[in-house]
């Protein structure tokens, strides 16, 4: 059997990479690390997206390739009101420690 | 073959610099890394054969996103704030969870046995637009979406600006 490029392999570092995108996301405590891994969990996602793409026939393999744009937009956003978000709370409280966010500790 | 060692280069630096990601201790080295892991991303997009996603991936999230995160890094002067410790005990938990879950899904999906498509479309600047703003009535429509996040990143540049302005005012009007 001849060494290929499958499109398994895709999908399996698209998995690695969310996973360590989650893992960042959940069990750093600076506040940009969790914006960060979010930011790697939806790269994840887009890599998904093109190669579940690929393995469609002729038409209907553009919709994969054409959602990722509008991804990386909404990403846009996201990364745009967060980050504000962090400044207004940096400016309170003098710390990025996500602990010392939480006001509504049980 | 070559597909394939290509492929290999790129996900070991991707997977690696998102590894530097998770264990640097500096904001800045973190986005750093990841500047390295989206560029490696682009590549991998560009040999799948959708070279716009892979364009757009570098203008937007290299270019935009994270220079954005690391602008506000200086801004803050987060790095003074070195005291935070990197983990804690909920740690010890969420990582053996998300590596297992991980471990999981991988072995669901390896049985699946999905293949690559012989006739699937080249993603070229092209055939991206002409999809994209294909306003006939029969057409798929994704221009609706793309007015749509027009008005998003309207919405939240709005938000952003209003979120951020107010606290400097107050701070100008305590300085006098």
């Amino acid at each position: 059997m001849e060494m290929e490029l499958q499109a398994m392999y895709v999908q399996i570092l698209a998995l690695v990479i969310f996973a360590i995108g989650i893992i960042v996301a959940v069990s750093r405590r600076n506040v940009f690390f969790v914006l960060m891994g979010v930011e790697l969990a939806l790269n994840a996602v887009n890599l998904s997206f093109v190669g579940f793409a690929k393995t469609l026939p002729a038409d209907l393999s553009i919709a994969g390739q054409i959602v990722p744009l509008f991804t990386i937009a909404v990403a846009a956003a996201e990364a745009c009101v967060g980050l504000a978000m962090v400044i207004m709370i940096f400016r309170n409280r003098e710390s990025v420690d996500s602990n010392d966010f939480s006001n509504l500790k049980g | 073959m070559l597909a394939l060692i290509y492929f290999i280069i790129l996900g070991v630096i991707a997977v690696g610099s998102a590894l530097c990601v998770l264990l640097s201790k500096h904001p800045l080295y973190g986005a750093l890394s990841l500047v390295v892991s989206m560029l490696s991303l682009a590549g991998i997009y560009g040999l799948l054969g959708s070279p716009f996603i892979g364009v757009v991936q570098i203008m937007v999230y290299a270019g935009a996103i994270i220079m954005l995160l690391t602008f506000v890094i200086m801004v803050l002067n987060a790095g003074r704030d070195s005291k935070t410790p990197r983990f804690d005990k909920v740690s010890l938990f969420v990582i053996p969870a998300a590596i297992v879950l991980a471990g999981l899904v991988g072995f669901v999906m390896v049985r699946s046995g999905i293949a690559f498509d012989a006739t699937t479309l080249r993603g070229s600047v092209k055939l991206t637009s002409e999809t994209l703003f294909n306003t006939a009535q029969e057409g798929p429509g994704y221009f609706v979406l793309f007015e749509v996040i027009g008005l998003l990143l309207l919405s939240s540049m709005g938000a952003a600006v209003l979120m951020a302005k107010k606290r400097l005012g107050t701070d100008n009007e305590e300085e006098k």
